[in-house]
């Protein structure tokens, strides 16, 4: 059966312009990435930027693999910080009143990621807030003697400014579920005789699996993709893979261009499979 | 076998006036089941979480075999519940439902097999072990979820208006099978309904319950035969009160005359009442008759309700169903028979 | 004791931001400003560039929520309301854009910009930011379409209105709370775009990200903090506005600002 033609019509535009847009920019980066570079008047097509990154070799494609593990580290760590504080922060919640809470997680969504990251750099610098009141309480005799907690090589302060802004969102989408639906299933359990860490074992964590994965997943995409936080709260060296694809895409070197564009679409690629992923398991538990 | 006290059981909540329970005194035999009818908003499902521990009283105490449970911790209480809804875990299946509140308390996978089969058994749908919750009717949960309850052996089965929301054939036999069941496992229940169909079709005992007590608690047919109040009367179905005053075997109502009376005992101010189906109507004059023309009749197939006009008062018959069904305005006598007249108080 | 917490908890981002923007000369390692000035703000506010800035982003969020609506209407209202063969499909090609990372949109966009002249242009940047608001209007409207009863539309057509004032008088009342709240989300994802702006812009359209971004890396804290908190005013404005319609569908537009 085909959809009538009052149905395309009605979904044309929409649809028109998202193909548009989205084919011919993915069309671009493709040919980009694959050496089509007007610009210098290239125009044969090779695999030179992913046969570079592949072998580490090249302007950008020296540090492919470090930015890998690196993105990989700070996405995995937040993801997995973030998913674990929101399941037991729900958890506390769920019994709560409904009003300020909510509020309160949805107030902390309205923060940009770019206004958490300034406030996670005011805050964490050797020189920032938190650093003059440990000098004030005689914690700490100089800036130096404060720990590197941000544009530090291990990424802990682009984990602190994703911990800010996942924790809330991952624990509105578990409590939405939790609220709605575990009441019932929590007094069956205790009834039938089951103390609080069985409850939360057996009860509450098959419950909000189905929110939980998908949820989490999709913010390890966001943030393997992401480029204002590890560009603003990072460091030179080892950078992450969306830094390292921009800062590439501009580099003055022709070259280091089309290896730029490679990396952000095989990010984008990654994107894709994990949120197609995420998106069948949610399907599949209904 | 558990018996089940109450005594002087006092609860508020911070919103209301007045208390939901208010010195609420209750015996429930062991093996019994009692049905808690009323209103709703009346305290009884506030009465179930105050035995399951959900919500403790204000005052007063719970006693199972004679001793209190107040500081057992609501999940060694041992009294489960039936709810409404089933709640079957959507993430187990059927047999893994069921062997929940064995696994909590730490038997062994085989031990849950066994016992789960057996209590599938029970319910009538053996080997549905590996279904999941959600293909399952209406009736069918319910059944799962009344196993589930039971495979623990509670001391005592709560079941809060749990044939609610299925349809009338699947809830009359879902009503006998847990009938059955609990007769079998001889487990103290109490019921909580507002159909008074369904408690006394199920009870040994019932209990109404008004301002935060039990009004009125009896055998379901002394109940509804002979209310001892206006409120349970009401409750059950009557719906003619003759106010009078009493003297050796006559009352004397200033609203219906006088009328003969059975009961000799009773003497001075008081009400009398009469159930709709124990009104006679007919053309001919006799004892306690009252002359009034019929308003209208509707058929129920077991019964007419009929509406007879008495000068200004309306009055309402249940008649067999096999009587003619009479016209308006028809003129026509209306019996109470002495023998059904009983005082109320 | 626990409530003040939770009030701190929420408050801490707003109270750095502002002990930073209204300071003047707080150097290490004073705990606190010595002197207190909205001199920052006032400098802001008389700088042209960052004035064009605030006017540029909110006139491109307002046009980019204003074609977002117009262009996504009917199809939210044929997903929202009725069911057809792949609609599934559908779906999926609204949700794809959302999920692929802006800077691999935005890198593809900023070479055909170049390719077509838009790049650097306003025209270019609008464009650029449908591609995220679009899919997050239509989601939003969809949804509000799946709890809207048409009945009233053919109510008004049985007493005899035409369409165009059926769609007026009945529909755009009707609709007018999830048409404000897919609006506001559309707003609030363009306000906050950076890379698409800076990819297709190439820095000649400065809007108050792109602005913030720069000051973040040249390192004053007074300017960042005071320019952050006018960054800030209207997504906490609009989450305010929607937080009732936020608190029961936990919506991912937050990956997008």
């Amino acid at each position: 059966m085909k959809p009538s033609t009052r149905t395309l019509l009605r979904l044309a535009p929409t649809l028109a312009v998202l193909t548009i847009l989205l084919g011919a920019s993915l069309l671009y980066g493709l040919a980009q990435s694959l050496g089509y570079l007007t610009i210098i008047g290239e125009k044969e097509l090779n695999l030179t930027a992913y046969i570079n990154l592949i072998s580490g070799q090249g302007t950008a494609g020296r540090e492919f693999w470090v930015s890998l593990g690196f993105s990989l580290w700070i996405s995995l760590a937040s993801t997995l910080l973030s998913a674990i504080s929101a399941l037991f922060l729900a958890t506390l919640l769920n019994r709560r009143p409904f009003n300020f809470d909510t509020f309160a997680l949805n107030w902390n969504l309205a923060f940009p990621h770019l206004v958490w990251g300034v406030f996670i750099l005011l805050l964490l610098t050797q020189s920032g807030l938190l650093a003059r009141w440990a000098d004030a309480l005689g914690l700490i005799d100089a800036p130096v003697d404060f720990p590197i907690l941000v544009r530090d090589r291990y990424g802990i302060g682009i984990i602190l400014t994703y911990l800010g802004k996942e924790i809330p969102f991952l624990t509105l989408l578990i409590l939405a579920l939790l609220r709605t639906q575990s009441e019932g299933y929590l007094l069956v359990a205790e009834n039938l005789g089951a103390n609080a860490w069985q409850r939360f074992r057996l009860i509450t964590l098959p419950l909000v699996r189905p929110a939980l994965v998908p949820g989490s997943l999709l913010v390890f995409a966001y943030i393997f993709g992401a480029y204002e936080v590890p560009a603003l709260l990072g460091v030179r060296y080892p950078r992450a893979l969306p830094v390292l694809a921009l800062e590439s895409f501009t580099n003055p070197d022709l070259r280091a261009r089309s290896e730029g564009m490679a990396i952000s679409l095989i990010v984008a690629f990654v994107v894709l499979l994990i949120v197609v992923f995420a998106r069948a398991k949610e399907e599949l538990q209904g | 076998m558990t018996t089940l006290t109450f005594t002087h059981i006092t609860k508020s909540y911070p919103k209301r006036d007045t208390p939901v329970l208010d010195d609420f005194l209750l015996d429930v035999q062991s093996g019994e089941l009692v049905s808690l009818l009323g209103p709703s908003g009346i305290g009884k499902s506030t009465l179930l979480k105050l035995i399951a521990g959900i919500e403790r009283p204000d005052a007063g105490d719970i006693r199972f075999d004679g001793e209190s449970v107040l500081s057992t911790a609501p999940n060694q209480r041992e009294a489960v519940f039936m709810f409404q809804k089933a709640y079957l875990f959507p993430f187990l299946n059927v047999g893994e439902n069921i062997a929940f509140g064995l696994k909590v308390k730490g038997f062994s996978t085989k031990e849950r097999l066994i016992k789960v089969a057996e209590m599938l058994d029970l319910i009538g749908l053996p080997g549905i072990e590996k279904r999941p919750p959600n293909e399952l009717s209406g009736g069918e949960q319910q059944r799962v979820a009344l196993a589930r309850s039971l495979v623990i052996r509670p001391k005592v089965l709560l079941l809060d208006e749990p044939f609610n929301s299925l349809d009338r054939p699947v809830r009359l036999s879902l009503q006998e099978a847990v009938r059955n069941i609990q007769r079998e496992l001889g487990i103290t229940t109490l019921l909580v309904t507002h159909d008074l169909d369904e408690a006394m079709a199920m009870s040994d005992r019932m209990a109404l319950m008004m301002g935060g007590k039990v009004a009125a608690i009896d055998k379901p047919q002394r109940l509804f035969q002979k209310p001892p109040c206006v409120e349970t009367a009401k409750f059950v179905g009557v719906k003619l009160f003759i106010e009078g005053v009493a003297s050796s075997g006559t009352l004397v109502s200033a609203e219906w005359g006088k009328l003969k009376i059975e009961d000799e005992q009773k003497v001075g101010r008081s009400i009398f009442a009469i159930r709709p189906e124990h009104i006679r109507i007919q053309k001919e004059k006799c004892e306690n008759a009252l002359a009034g023309v019929v308003k209208n009749c509707v058929y129920r197939g077991t019964q007419i309700e009929m509406k007879i006009a008495l000068g200004e008062r309306v009055l309402r018959a249940h008649i067999p169903a096999k009587n003619e069904i009479m016209p308006a305005e028809e003129p026509v006598q209306v019996i109470l028979p002495k023998e059904h007249l009983f005082a109320v108080n | 004791m626990k409530r003040f917490l939770i009030w701190l908890a929420l408050l801490a981002p707003l109270l750095t931001l502002g002990l930073f923007a209204l300071s003047k000369g707080w150097f290490y390692p004073e705990p606190f400003p010595a002197q207190w000035t909205s001199q920052a703000f006032s400098r802001l506010l008389n700088d042209s560039r960052t004035l064009k800035a605030i006017l540029d982003s909110l006139l491109l969020a307002f046009i980019v929520s204003l074609l977002s609506l117009i262009i996504g209407y009917p199809a939210a209202r044929e997903i929202g309301l009725r069911d057809f063969p792949g609609k599934k499909y559908v779906w999926l090609a609204i949700f794809l854009p959302t999920v692929i990372p802006p800077l691999a949109i935005g890198m593809g966009l900023s070479i055909l910009a170049l390719q077509t002249g838009l790049a650097g242009t306003r025209l270019g940047i609008i464009l650029a930011h449908i591609v995220p608001t679009l899919p997050y209007t239509v989601f939003t409207l969809a949804g509000v379409f799946a709890r809207y009863d048409e009945n009233y539309e053919y109510q008004a057509l049985a007493l005899g209105a035409s369409p165009t004032r059926i769609f007026f008088t009945v529909t755009l009342r009707l609709l007018a709370p999830g048409l404000a709240v897919a609006g506001l989300f559309a707003f609030l994802i363009s306000w906050s775009q950076y890379l698409l702006t800076l990819l297709v812009g190439g820095g000649r359209v400065l809007t108050l990200p792109v602005l913030l971004f720069s000051a973040v890396s040249g390192g004053n804290p007074t300017t960042i903090s005071a320019l952050s908190l006018l960054f800030l005013a209207p997504p906490v404005l609009i989450i305010a506005a929607t937080a009732r319609f936020l608190g029961e569908n936990p919506n991912d537009i937050h990956e997008r600002i």
